[in-house]
């Protein structure tokens, strides 16, 4: 134990003499094995931990596929009754819970603050066994049909909205006009199951009753919404696939019985998929987790690299010393010893970096990608961390000290000191440093290749054309806080009273009625009434002044006209990719299409198609993303609660402001939402921008990583050269030709290097052929182009640099200590 | 006079540090005449190989002036220094500093290859088979340097200095490396070489070997102490 102490002490001695050496250890170790951490946990989090709720290996999520006449998916959405009818039948589950999520606003909060709800059964709380801060759960008294109005707040909302109040159990709320009683608080511990959507944060529970579905479509079974969720505890012994087999005829045979008036699902069916919660949750996720963790273990190997090569210049450094410990007795696992407990310090000094710096980016994805990742919320240093933390910091600690004592000769560096310093124990072999020189090219490639991928991918994807304005229009969405809904007739004369209001105030420009197109859309079922086809487009409604306000060009054909949603006249407007759907030459104006009523449309117009990002064609059949989705557009009534509003540049509006504005015309309107498009745009384009964020800091880090590795390896070969460099120019070498020496000297290690990763490549497409096949295009070629180039670069520079301090000065300076 | 080969006048050099300034040659003047052997000798720190590196072009002088063949050279760039002493120096040092990785030919053949406009092959095989012949080492021309011994590197050395045919050739302790027998043999080769013309200059801090020069140099506290003809050449 003393000698171990005592050496850790000299090593500690030596080190705090080189401070630049054991800076740059540790903040490149520091750095890379932080990275190594977070992606480890991230992928032990969502690959291997069970979810945070008993019984979660028979937890399951049941869903509807709609599935066609051609036996084809048309979509994956539950109807309400649909749902209903599942949860009833208590078939395959021994508990299950029906969700759907909506928005609403505290209307009693003096703030009004929109919130995220979700209406559940009692059960679902109970299958997850959520733990509580203050009260109760939901219970028997708050199941179906019961109408109990009472409500759960989330840990976040009690404190945030109710200042933790002690007495929040007394408190009641009002949403959309009922008063819900508090009846539980949930605790900060309690984990929601992201089943909406990555990220939910559920702000206020409520009973399912209550849930925000209209009367019709509770009864239909021809309205899907995406919204409606089932989750239960399958039965012992019953797999996944029993349960589809059960359950699949139970609610298919109730849905065509449901349909069977609606012409349009003739030969349609339903198809229950059922799958654990786990996968529900983990989605597409399980590629970015792995992805990341592929391209953080290339940065550390880059890094390991790097630092190996400093471990070989500091051995080289420290040879007299050695020598001097070997002349007077100390063998080779003396040295290695004392090279450990060096490279035990630095790694050991390093694995705390890299916790402190794992623990961060915790926090930043967090705060940043809890819209991308599941489960993001659960990341903590956890035994998996620090198990791994273990690992590395001996793995590292072992390889490089293993590394260093490698280049000693020992016999050799007994004869150092009889020869007054001159020869050497030590020298990395002309081969080492070579092999070190490829790998760091071949790693460096792939991995700037791969960022270049993606980055070029997201921006494609950030700077596609969309095709419409976003610029400075926002909509404004009314919250009716009444279970006293104003009829149609009603609602017109207050809703053209507060588009006056909005028009007249300095700051707005023009207004629309209806809400952006960035706002969404619906998907209605459609019928071609000449040929009786069938098509599922996206759907909006649009008042005679949209198309202009969003300058979305009308390419045939006429607008909308006021008289047109005054008579509720049966008319449309379709893009162009939907007439190219009904047919081939696009020519539909006049066309009848029938919207399942008595009357069918008549085409009117044709716009010019838009791309909103992550909108995916209907037609299961397209491949087209974004432009070539089929949208149609009809007027939609003067009593809509949603407006667009353009305003003036440089003006904004506040959400106050908005609901002073509409408490003057009626007080039981509020604002529901008021959202800038250019917001919501850059928001559905988060996922691309994180991925160009993120590939760009790690191309550029990778790029410095190579550079610095290159350059150590290189300036080493170009150090131990230095004589040899002297001699060449003391017989007439100029600058030119020594550079050229240089490079040519490493072009064969540059060449293996781009051939390793050539190499490396053929083994990733045969390991993750799925995630990469989708990248392969001639679209490539300019990406390899440019990396290569840019590894030149790096490489050449690399050569250069070290070279420079021996080239740029008299012939003398690089002879000097020759003899 | 246009036999002159070499021609120094008035050279200092001061080496700088922060503070410190080393007066490592002082008002120098050297005169090298075609088919001169001069050696250079005097005491550890004299000031030797700093003159000898000036004479070589391997560094700059501080001031004066120095002229090779008629040109003067006292203030070139880095790759002009360089081309000059492709074209019109030889240099053989103490410790040989023959590249390990290439043969005896190639090494021999290496300054006609940073030549301004590279000979043919052939020319380059001939040229590099007459200087071998020059140092009896015609059948070594295949091996590594590491596979000689020091006397025989040293004169694989002599001959890289001599193959493009330099106006002078610049020694530089050229038996300060070798054993005895070495040292002699080297020593022969060059006296052998100046009996057949070429110009040497040399440093050395063997009296005995000084004394083979036909001019002998005595430097001491970086000045030209003695600078004369011996009366009877070795």
């Amino acid at each position: 134990m003393r000698t171990f102490i005592r050496q850790h002490k000299q090593a500690w001695a030596s080190l705090k003499k080189k401070p630049g050496f054991v800076l740059t250890v540790l903040m490149t170790m520091g750095i890379t094995l932080g990275a190594l951490l977070c992606a480890v946990t991230l992928n032990y989090l969502l690959l291997v931990e069970p979810l945070p709720y008993p019984e979660q290996e028979r937890l399951f999520v049941a869903e509807h596929k709609l599935i066609g006449a051609k036996n084809e998916t048309k979509a994956v959405a539950f109807t309400y009754p649909g749902l209903v009818h599942l949860y009833k039948s208590k078939e395959a589950f021994e508990q299950a819970a029906m969700l759907s999520y909506g928005g609403d606003v505290i209307i009693s909060h003096s703030s009004q603050p929109l919130i995220n709800a979700a209406y559940v059964t009692p059960e679902f709380h109970q299958i997850l066994a959520s733990p509580l801060a203050l009260g109760r759960l939901f219970e028997a008294s708050e199941a179906i049909d019961t109408y109990n109005p009472v409500a759960m707040l989330s840990y976040n909302t009690w404190q945030n909205e109710f200042d933790g109040s002690a007495d929040i159990l007394e408190q009641k709320i009002t949403l959309s006009g009922i008063s819900y009683r508090i009846i539980g608080v949930l605790s900060k511990d309690f984990i929601e199951p992201e089943l909406g959507e990555i990220g939910q944060k559920t702000n206020v529970w409520m009973p399912w009753d209550y849930n925000q579905a209209g009367e019709r479509q509770r009864e239909s079974f021809g309205n899907i919404s995406g919204n409606l969720k089932f989750v239960g505890l399958l039965k012992k012994g019953v797999s996944p696939s029993q349960a589809k087999q059960l359950l699949t005829p139970l609610v298919s045979n109730r849905w065509v019985e449901g349909v069977a008036d609606t012409d349009f699902f003739k030969g349609w069916s339903i198809e229950m998929r059922v799958r654990s919660v786990k996968e529900a949750i983990l989605g597409q996720s399980e590629s970015i987790a792995v992805m990341l963790l592929a391209g953080v273990i290339g940065l550390v190997l880059i890094a390991c690299a790097n630092i190996s090569n400093l471990f070989m210049a500091r051995t080289a450094e420290k040879q007299r010393q050695m020598a001097i410990q070997a002349a007077i007795g100390a063998t080779k696992t003396h040295l290695f010893k004392a090279m450990l407990a060096e490279t035990t310090l630095l790694m050991f000094m390093s694995i705390v970096l890299a916790l402190v710096i794992a623990q961060t980016g915790f926090y930043i994805m967090q705060q940043y990608l809890g819209a991308v990742l599941p489960r993001i919320n659960e990341l903590s240093l956890n035994p998996i961390t620090f198990g791994c933390a273990v690992l590395v910091t001996i793995a590292f600690a072992l390889f490089f000290a293993k590394l260093s004592i490698r280049m000693i000769n020992y016999r050799a560096l007994n004869t150092t000191l009889q020869s007054s310093g001159k020869g050497s124990g030590l020298q990395v072999s002309k081969k080492t440093r070579q092999v070190l020189i490829a790998s760091q090219v071949a790693l460096a490639t792939v991995l700037v290749f791969a960022n270049f991928s993606l980055l070029k991918d997201a921006m494609k994807t950030i700077n596609a054309p969309i095709g419409f304005a976003t610029e400075n229009i926002s909509t404004l969405v009314l919250n009716f806080s009444s279970t006293d809904f104003p009829t149609q007739e009603e609602s017109i004369p207050i809703m053209a009273e507060v588009m006056e209001k909005l028009e007249a105030l300095p700051q707005v420009e023009s207004i629309s009625q209806g809400r952006s197109p960035i706002d969404g859309f619906s998907i209605r079922a459609l019928t071609n009434v000449a040929d009786n086809e069938r098509y599922t487009p996206y759907l909006k409604g649009a008042d005679h002044r949209y198309f202009n306000m969003i300058e979305q060009p009308l390419i045939q054909g006429d607008n909308f006209t006021l008289v047109d949603r005054k008579d509720e006249n049966n008319v449309m407007i379709v893009n162009q990719a939907f007439a190219k759907q009904l047919k081939a030459d696009g020519d539909v104006l006049g066309l009848q299409i029938s919207m399942g009523g008595p009357d069918p449309f008549k085409i009117v117009g044709i716009v010019k198609d838009i791309a909103i990002p992550g909108d995916t064609p209907q037609d299961q059949n397209s491949d087209a993303v974004g432009t070539g989705v089929a949208r149609v557009y009809v007027p939609n009534g003067l009593g809509g609660q949603s407006f667009m509003l353009k305003l003036k540049p440089g003006q904004t509006v506040s959400r106050e402001q908005l609901g002073k504005l509409l408490a003057e015309v009626d007080s039981r309107y509020s604002v529901f939402s008021f959202n800038a498009s250019s917001d919501i745009l850059t928001q559905s384009l988060f996922s691309e921008i994180t991925t160009a964020v993120t590939t760009a800091i790690l191309a550029s880090l990778v790029f410095l990583l190579a550079g610095i590795g290159l350059y150590g390896i290189l300036s080493y070969g170009t150090q131990l050269r230095r004589f040899e460099l002297g001699a060449r120019m003391a017989i007439g070498a100029t600058r030119k030709h020594l550079v050229f020496m240089i490079i040519a000297d490493n072009t064969k290690a540059i060449l293996a290097g781009f051939i390793g990763s050539i190499v490396l490549f053929s083994l990733a497409y045969i390991g993750l052929s799925e995630y990469i096949q989708p990248f392969l295009s001639w679209q490539m070629v300019p990406m390899i182009v440019v990396t290569l180039v840019l590894i030149i670069l790096v490489t050449l520079f690399a050569c250069y640099w070290p070279l420079r301090q021996y080239i740029n000065q008299p012939a003398i300076f690089s002879l000097r200590g020759s003899d | 006079m246009t036999d002159i080969k070499i021609e120094m006048k008035n050279i200092g050099k001061v080496f700088e540090t922060d503070d410190v300034e080393t007066h490592a040659l002082k008002n120098v003047d050297i005169v090298i005449r075609a088919g001169e052997y001069v050696s250079i000798a005097g005491p550890s720190g004299c000031g030797k190989s700093t003159l000898l590196s000036l004479l070589g072009l391997l560094d700059m002088p501080s001031s004066g002036s120095y002229i090779i063949e008629g040109h003067d050279v006292s203030s070139l760039s880095l790759d002009e220094a360089a081309r000059i002493r492709n074209e019109k120096i030889g240099f053989v040092f103490q410790s040989f500093n023959l590249i390990d990785e290439l043969s005896v030919f190639d090494n021999i053949a290496l300054p006609l290859q940073y030549k301004k406009e590279l000979p043919t092959d052939e020319f380059i095989k001939a040229r590099v088979e007459a200087c071998l012949k020059m140092v009896e080492m015609s059948h070594r021309a295949d091996h590594k340097p590491n596979q000689l011994s020091g006397g025989q590197q040293q004169r694989i050395a002599i001959a890289r200095a001599l193959v493009a045919d330099p106006a002078i050739l610049l020694v530089d302790e050229p038996t300060g490396n070798l054993d005895s027998k070495s040292g002699d043999t080297v020593m022969a080769v060059l006296a052998e070489l100046n009996k057949n013309g070429t110009t040497i200059c040399m440093v050395t801090h063997d009296a005995r070997y000084a004394n083979m020069a036909n001019i002998q140099l005595k430097l001491l506290d970086g000045q030209i102490v003695k600078d004369e003809p011996l009366k009877v050449a070795v």
